[in-house]
């Protein structure tokens, strides 16, 4: 009897609409997990276990944002510009001496400004969300190689070692900072996405836009917010970037919205919209982190781990893509239709 | 009558959840037209599905033209001779009328396609159906009926055997009705079978030879169309006799509630003036195209509108999108459920909650589940919808049960006025006693209840008032003591004479 309760339990867990692709997910990064300890006995010392968690948080930050787009349908390619934009804006600040506080302040305001042109160009606009961002990615690159006349900037100096330390460097109960600053954000947009209204807007207008219309959902300032968080969490990742470095670069941040694509999509977040669980997005970085790291260890040169991780990207998708077309043929159980309600 | 075309023997077919099919034989023999009927969620679609190879059957036999087949997949169904024009349709919108009809089967020579070549033997398929539509027009810039129209035209092009029509009538004007019979009865001649699905039963009369009912997955009986009533199908149907198909309670007329004045939105919304008062149900009769959606969707604020004013309990509110209309109390019950009604990836409790979402959250907008599964389990009680679980997507329900979520999401919260466009439309006859036995208890309510609809037996059976509509105007507007189909048609036929006649009559 117990048994069949846990079965059932399970059921009812796998029913949940997207628990199925992070489940597959999840067993993969496992499986990775173990081949790389095989492969290196070095992949799980404490060290490089520190070391990769941190490596996977700036992917995990612009996952959920591009996440959060990916599911109204949209799609923001102008994050890597904007984390570039964010690194570099931040540290021509700290280096003509504006304090590390106020420089984060005034970089996370324009940072936000773009993705407001994003959301307003797209939803308001009608500007294809391709094209829209796509020029924005252009122009917030221009940004970023203008602010400091076209060179990276100077170390931000000893003054900003407190920022350093705060977005990179630093230790809060054993963790790196950084992984705090990813769990913290996934922890806020998990329950904005899941638990609020306004998260509960974003699927409707991604699965049916005039549906959510007619139902009085504001379409124009929920792709707005969409956008506006995509746009925070590249500029975290930007200041992230920048503590790493202590200094600007203006090619900061180059690719980072396919990254964030590639995350959001091996966690089973729909790039046609509507559907996804967040969490997804949390094994989908961990398994580029993973990845990433794990071929390094064994050695593999950088053409071979672009090839690797490409190919297991578009698995991945695909896998997901088989599972649920097989599924209805699968037998199920004789069960008669509940019939909600039909005492008369 | 000739050879079984079809013979489905003891077929079960489950998802997740749910034994849609189980045990169900089927038989189709040449030349006869057989009406499958059954409630909304009876298994109609699921087993014509198994038999054009959309689904696979789990268990049972299927023998085409004598002959067992094994795998059926819709391109091995269409080589056999089966076509399918199923419930929702199914047409690329951005390609051509030609196109779609050939659409998997296009003709090339050398790799070219032969665009000229198609699009001359569309213009033939589409003139044979009486049809006026240019083959190279795409099908986004038709007419819906015509979209449906050409979903047949693309079953006839196969020149298939078996022709299976999963409630083909539903979006169909008049005219064309009664064109798809023409058409049914010569292919019944040329010894075609056709399955003919249909919630419209008095439709049944001019081309069934013979019924067979489902219920719950089951089969229930089959039998010849001349030798049976119609209280016999639908007691079959439902389990039980309905006695009042259009059931009527009478209130005394309360308050103006509702004022549109000068209303004027864009080509089909011109000059509309009327007034709905509490206790009453008001019915806007028309023919397709007359401009009645429209109205809605501009009062309800989908729309923009051009000038005039819409007073609520003789307060003049300004609604310039949905929400303004639904936080006065305003709600549109849209008509087409894929497009306007659902987001069909989300739960069934997703789609009911959307619109009531303000209700279910507190100041932070934070949703209370626990409240959420309690309305929408409730609507899902009042109305009756057959589903597995709350959390299931609603893409998964039957045609008929979407359609009443599509309504449950609506009364769901309290309201003024509720604006129902064919609220009906692909909903078993039991069901639709339901609908109408909600808009009375509305009426009960006080609440102003507007009802756009082009069955004419439902607008006599449930309006106390009806306005008529054509090209965009009110055109003529009866109590229902006065009111006939014939009077009916003629205001819905009065057109200005400088704008001559729609398409669509
Ligand atoms: N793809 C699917 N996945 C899960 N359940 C399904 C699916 N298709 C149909 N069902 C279920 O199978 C049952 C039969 O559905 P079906 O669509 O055959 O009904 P129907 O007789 O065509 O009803 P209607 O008149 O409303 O169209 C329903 O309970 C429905 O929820
Ligand atoms: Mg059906």
């Amino acid at each position: 009897m117990e048994t069949k309760d846990r079965q059932n339990a399970w059921k009812r867990f796998m029913s949940i609409r997207g628990v199925g692709q992070v489940v597959t997910v999840t067993a993969g990064l496992i499986v990775l997990c173990i081949v790389f300890s095989m492969l290196s006995s070095s992949f799980y010392s404490e060290r490089n276990v520190g070391n990769l968690l941190r490596q996977i948080a700036p992917i995990l930050i612009i996952g959920i944002g591009q996440a959060y787009v990916l599911i109204t349908g949209n799609i923001d390619l102008s994050i890597g510009s904007v984390v570039g934009m964010s690194c570099m804006i931040s540290a021509t600040l700290m280096t003509k001496g504006v304090a590390p506080f106020a420089a984060t302040m005034i970089t996370i305001l324009i940072c936000l400004g773009v993705g407001v042109l994003n959301g307003t160009l797209v939803a308001k606009c009608k500007v294809p969300p391709f094209i829209a961002t796509l020029g924005t990615m252009t122009i917030a690159r221009g940004v970023a190689q203008i602010v400091n006349n076209n060179y990276n900037t100077d170390a931000i100096g000893d003054s900003a070692q407190g920022f350093r330390n705060l977005f990179y460097y630093g230790k809060t109960l054993g963790l790196y900072n950084t992984i705090w600053i990813a769990v913290i954000l996934f922890l806020a947009f998990d329950f904005l996405l899941g638990k609020t209204r306004t998260g509960r807007h974003i699927y409707a207008i991604g699965s049916n836009m005039e549906a959510a219309k007619l139902s009085g959902v504001n379409s124009v300032n929920t792709t707005v917010i969409v956008y506006v968080v995509s746009a925070f969490c590249a500029c975290v990742v930007g200041l992230i970037t920048c503590a790493i470095a202590g200094m600007g670069t203006m090619d900061a941040g180059n690719m980072y919205e396919m990254y964030a694509v590639a995350a959001a999509a091996i966690g089973g977040i729909s790039t046609f919209g509507g559907e996804g669980l967040l969490v997804g997005t949390v094994v989908g970085a961990s398994i580029w982190g993973v990845l990433q790291n794990g071929l390094q260890f064994a050695g593999a040169p950088v053409a071979i781990r672009n090839i690797v991780i490409g190919t297991i990207v578009v698995i991945s998708v695909l896998l997901d893509v088989v599972i649920r077309k097989n599924k209805p043929r699968k037998k199920a159980k004789r069960v008669l239709p509940v019939q909600v309600g039909s005492a008369k | 009558m000739g050879e079984y075309l079809v013979e489905m023997d003891r077929i079960c077919k489950s998802f997740p959840g749910v034994k849609a099919l189980d045990d169900v034989s089927f038989r189709l023999k040449s030349g006869e037209v057989l009406a499958l009927l059954g409630e909304n969620g009876a298994g109609k679609s699921t087993l014509m599905n198994v038999l054009s190879g959309v689904y696979q059957k789990d268990e049972g036999e299927i023998r085409l033209f004598g002959k067992t087949v094994e795998d059926l997949n819709p391109k091995k169904a269409q080589e056999l001779g089966i076509a399918i024009i199923h419930q929702e349709m199914n047409l690329c919108r951005h390609l051509s009328v030609a196109e779609n009809i050939f659409l998997g089967r296009e003709e090339s020579r050398c790799g070219v396609l032969q665009r000229k070549d198609m699009n001359r033997r569309a213009a033939e398929i589409l003139a044979r159906l009486n049809l006026d539509i240019d083959p190279a027009e795409a099908v986004g810039n038709l007419a819906v009926s015509k979209q449906q129209m050409v979903e047949i035209a693309k079953a006839l092009s196969t020149d298939a055997r078996i022709l299976i029509m999963d409630e083909p009538t539903s979006a169909l004007t008049m005219s064309e009705i009664d064109e798809l019979f023409q058409i049914i009865r010569r292919l019944k001649g040329d010894g075609c079978g056709i399955v003919y699905i249909s919630h419209r039963l008095e439709e049944l009369q001019n081309i069934a030879d013979r019924v067979q009912i489902m219920r719950d997955g089951r089969y229930i009986a089959s039998m010849n169309f001349a030798d049976t009533t119609m209280d016999e199908i639908i007691a079959n149907m439902v389990g039980r006799e309905i006695t009042e198909k259009f059931p009527r309670i009478s209130c005394p007329r309360g308050e103006k509630i509702l004022e549109v004045r000068n209303l004027n939105a864009g080509k089909m919304v011109r000059d509309i003036n009327f007034d709905l008062f509490a206790g009453e149900i008001v019915g806007i009769a028309g023919l397709l195209g007359a401009g009645r959606t429209e109205t809605t969707r501009a009062i309800f604020g989908a729309d923009p509108k051009d000038s005039g004013q819409i007073l609520l309990d003789g307060r003049e509110v300004v609604i310039r999108r949905p929400i303004d209309a639904i936080r006065g109390g305003i709600m549109l019950v849209p008509e087409d459920r894929r497009k306007d009604g659902l987001c069909i990836k989300l739960s069934v409790q997703s789609n009911i909650s959307l619109p009531n979402l303000d209700m279910l959250s507190n100041r932070f907008g934070v949703i209370d589940r626990k409240k959420e599964k309690k309305l929408s389990e409730k609507s899902i009680q009042d109305l009756n919808i057959k589903l597995p679980s709350s959390t299931v997507n609603v893409a998964t329900l039957s045609g008929g049960n979407q359609q009443k979520v599509v309504v449950a999401k609506w009364l769901a919260r309290n309201s003024r006025v509720v604006m129902f466009d064919e609220p009906t439309r692909g909903i078993d006859v039991a069901a639709k006693v339901e609908i109408y036995n909600l808009m009375n208890e509305l009426k009960k309510q006080g609440i102003g209840v507007l009802f756009v609809s082009s069955e004419m037996p439902e607008i006599l059976g449930i309006s106390d008032r009806i306005l008529v509509m054509c090209d965009g105007k009110i055109t003529g507007e009866m109590e229902i003591g006065e009111a006939s189909q014939d009077l009916i048609l003629k205001y819905a036929t009065t057109f200005d004479t400088k704008s001559g006649l729609p398409e669509a009559i």
